[in-house]
């Protein structure tokens, strides 16, 4: 690990991958616009970049059936504004631009796909992994790299079908070391982002009132690794552990796990899906049973 | 190396230091509040985005709140930088509580930063306004360009002969930057001082700021209010690298300065046909990165054998002379310096009163890319014994003493040798012959105690 230390900055430098959720679904139920939301966003961006010349953000959008980076400061040096006679800096004309065309991009896919029954989640996954990739890359290019971290700001729901792929970035996570922090704003609890912060260490707060979402994001979100150690930040009051199964994607509470593989079924199979193994009895009457028996097994 | 840090960060202790009336001016400049908001410790930063928006003073008592336990003495550190800075001002509410609020001008301009995004100091070249443009040097010309000068001027700095090509700075101003690093002395000309040596041995950055730092303080001599230079030099620490600027959307005092700086390498002037233009280089646009102590470093030269000897990848001649400071020069070749440490140079270095650390951090930082990817990047075997050469030299510890013989009798001998272990200033006693050493700060006690005795 000290190879890794030693290329880091020595204060609060910070590279910040924000996971921004412009799913149309969620969007079109919210008593926020989306332009409001926007704002106070850009405003933290802004503060952001601000407080140290070589902090970098990074935004990608996720959006319902894809997702991409619409704004990486480190592409556009601070500087090269050209005065495009808006009265916006060109930075975030050039963000709101690739939105435009990423949400259009988006719509088509959506179009596409005719899952009329999925609920209408964000591809969390996706953004995450792209996330993870950017600072992979950072990780392993140049000697002298900003300290990571990731936030999400989701208001959809969670779509239970994409719990492996969101739980294996957020293992990768954890292994690198990056926490994810994550700003709920939809109404129901996200158990994927509480877990997420759970697990990699980050903040996990849902704002009660989203127009002063910009005081919340500062105030919590702004604060780099470094002063984390010693600033008070919200505490998980309770995380919500529950998984999804693998066979029908439900979220449960109770379920099977295959003793090889882990996975987790919501019914009993007599094969594991995962890894194949052949499952022995079922049913919960006999369940006695087949703890005698296998009780019995090294004996004979 | 403490040294450096006191240096870099007492360019903020300056402009701190600087009168109410003048601080409150300052803020009225966008981008030096932006310049001092980045300087700021990173607590201190986030209290004061967290009060952006918050109009009425906040009790010193919640603030305390904000912050764990074990972060008590950074919070105090960021409130008093703070409170220095003129950037929250104490006020009593009616409960007679402390409170803090932010300077109102430095909060509006604060504000106008975060909803409106950076914006530049001033308007760049237009490159496609043809009948005035200049061609731009490509970055990579700048960057050696602003290096080329800087070393030029390092190289007079410590030895005025052997620069080839003189730099335009004015020899008064030289003597100004002198004064800490170089002792006049006339018989044997000017010599490097101990903080020379350590200046030399700093990263360009830290070199950088402790010119700036003179220049500045010397600024009065020459009629130039400090504040404006402060507030100039923090802004040009915000314009695009590489790009051309208009000379004539700047203060006479301000073009005079810009020619001092481009001395220096931090800036390059071209004269286009109609205007003269002046081109930030990287050296400027760091200024307000090194504000913070976050460095950004340079690819090093440097290659340490386990053996002792030293190949150094490097055509410049300040490289050398720094090397030559604690290594002997064996030869040279158009790109490299071979060299090796030797006892010799090593005692040389310290008697100039340059430390082991600080060679062994000097060699640490400027490792080449491929030694420096290795753990550790100089062996180990040359680091320590860099630094027991170094405790060879201090094998003998000196502690000022007294000595004391020819006591009347043993009784008295003995007394004052309990006496003097009593007060732990006993060094050494010889009863046989009746002599003992005690430590000087005693001395006078035992004066006391010894003619109680003789009574």
């Amino acid at each position: 690990m000290a190879s890794v230390t030693s290329k880091l900055y020595s204060d609060d430098v910070s590279l910040l991958v924000l996971l921004l959720d412009t799913n149309p679904f969620y969007w079109s139920t919210t008593s926020i616009k989306f332009s409001q939301f926007l704002s106070h966003v850009l405003a933290f961006l802004n503060a952001v970049l601000g407080l140290n010349q070589l902090n970098q953000v990074v935004v990608i959008a996720t959006g319902y059936s894809s997702c991409d980076y619409i704004y990486d400061s480190s592409l556009t040096p601070n500087g090269h504004f050209e005065s495009s006679g808006t009265g916006m800096p060109a930075i975030f004309s050039s963000l709101l631009k690739k939105l435009d065309e990423f949400s259009a991009k988006d719509e088509e896919l959506c179009k596409e796909e005719d899952n009329e029954k999925r609920v209408a989640s964000s591809l969390l996954s996706g953004s995450l992994s792209m996330a993870l990739c950017y600072i992979q890359r950072v990780f392993r290019s140049g000697h002298l790299h900003p300290q990571p971290r990731i936030l999400c700001l989701q208001g959809s729901p969670d779509g239970p079908e994409q719990y492996v792929a969101v739980m294996n970035s957020i293992f990768s996570a954890q292994r690198l070391m990056v926490p994810i922090d994550s700003c709920y704003i939809g109404t129901q609890n996200s158990a994927f982002l509480q877990q997420a912060s759970y697990i990699t260490g980050g903040v996990h707060h849902s704002p009660k009132q989203l127009d002063g979402l910009f005081q919340y994001l500062t105030t919590i979100f702004a604060t780099d690794l470094y002063t984390r150690g010693f600033v008070q930040l919200p505490k998980p009051v309770g995380v919500d552990f529950r998984a999804s199964c693998f066979c029908h994607k439900k979220t449960i509470d109770m379920g099977y796990i295959c003793s090889v593989c882990l996975s987790i079924f919501c019914e009993h199979h007599k094969k594991c899906s995962t890894c194949g193994s052949v499952f022995g009895q079922s049913k919960l009457d006999e369940a006695s049973s087949v703890a005698n028996k296998k009780r019995k097994a090294p004996d004979s | 190396m403490p040294q450096v840090k006191i240096i870099a960060k007492s360019f903020m202790d300056m402009v701190a230091s600087l009168t109410a009336i003048k601080l409150d001016k300052l803020y009225n400049n966008v981008f030096i509040c932006e310049a001092i908001l980045r300087s700021l410790p990173p607590l201190a930063k986030k209290y004061v985005l967290q009060l952006l928006y918050i109009d009425i003073p906040v009790p010193a008592t919640m603030m305390e709140e904000w912050v764990l336990a074990d972060g008590v003495s950074k919070h105090r550190v960021a409130i008093d930088r703070l409170i220095q800075l003129r950037i929250f001002s104490e006020t009593k509410d009616r409960k007679k509580q402390t409170c803090y609020s932010l300077n109102p001008t430095f909060q509006k301009n604060l504000q106008k930063h975060v909803i409106s995004g950076g914006v530049l100091p001033r308007e760049p070249m237009n490159a496609n306004n043809a009948n005035n443009a200049i061609k731009l040097p490509s970055l990579q010309e700048l960057e050696t360009y602003a290096l080329q000068q800087w070393e030029c001027f390092l190289l007079q700095l410590i030895n005025s002969g052997q620069a080839e090509k003189l730099t335009g700075i004015s020899s008064s101003m030289l003597k100004v930057f002198q004064r800490g690093l170089l002792s006049q002395r006339d018989r044997d000309g000017p010599r490097l001082t101990e903080s020379g040596f350590q200046f030399l041995l700093m990263d360009t950055n830290a070199q950088l700021w402790y010119i700036i730092r003179e220049y500045i303080l010397n600024a009065e001599e020459r009629d130039v209010d400090p504040a404006d230079l402060i507030s100039f030099l923090l802004e040009l620490s915000f314009h695009v690298t590489g790009e051309a600027y208009n000379l004539n959307t700047l203060t006479d005092v301000q073009r005079n300065t810009l020619k001092d700086l481009a001395d220096l390498g931090l800036v390059k002037l071209q004269q286009g046909r109609k205007d003269s233009w002046f081109i930030p280089t990287k050296l400027a646009t760091n200024l307000s990165v090194s504000l913070a102590d976050s460095s950004v470093r340079k690819e090093g030269y440097v290659m340490m054998e386990t053996n002792f000897r030293m190949y150094a990848y490097s055509t410049s001649k300040l490289q050398c002379e720094i090397l030559r400071l604690f290594s002997r020069i064996e030869y040279q070749l158009p790109n490299l310096i071979a060299c090796a440490i030797t006892k010799e140079s090593l005692y040389n270095a310290f008697d100039n009163g340059i430390t082991s650390d600080q060679i062994i951090t000097f060699l640490q930082q400027n490792s080449h890319p491929r030694c420096a990817s290795r753990v550790p990047s100089i062996p180990e075997n040359v680091t320590d014994q860099i630094r027991l050469w170094e405790s060879d030299l201090k094998r003998i510890e000196m502690t000022q003493a007294h000595f004391y013989d020819e006591f009347p009798s043993k009784d008295v001998f003995e007394a004052a040798c309990d006496f003097a272990r009593e007060w732990g200033g006993l060094l050494w006693e010889d009863s046989k012959r009746m002599r003992l050493v005690v430590k000087s700060e005693i001395h006078n006690q035992m004066r006391e105690f010894l003619h109680t005795q003789s009574k």
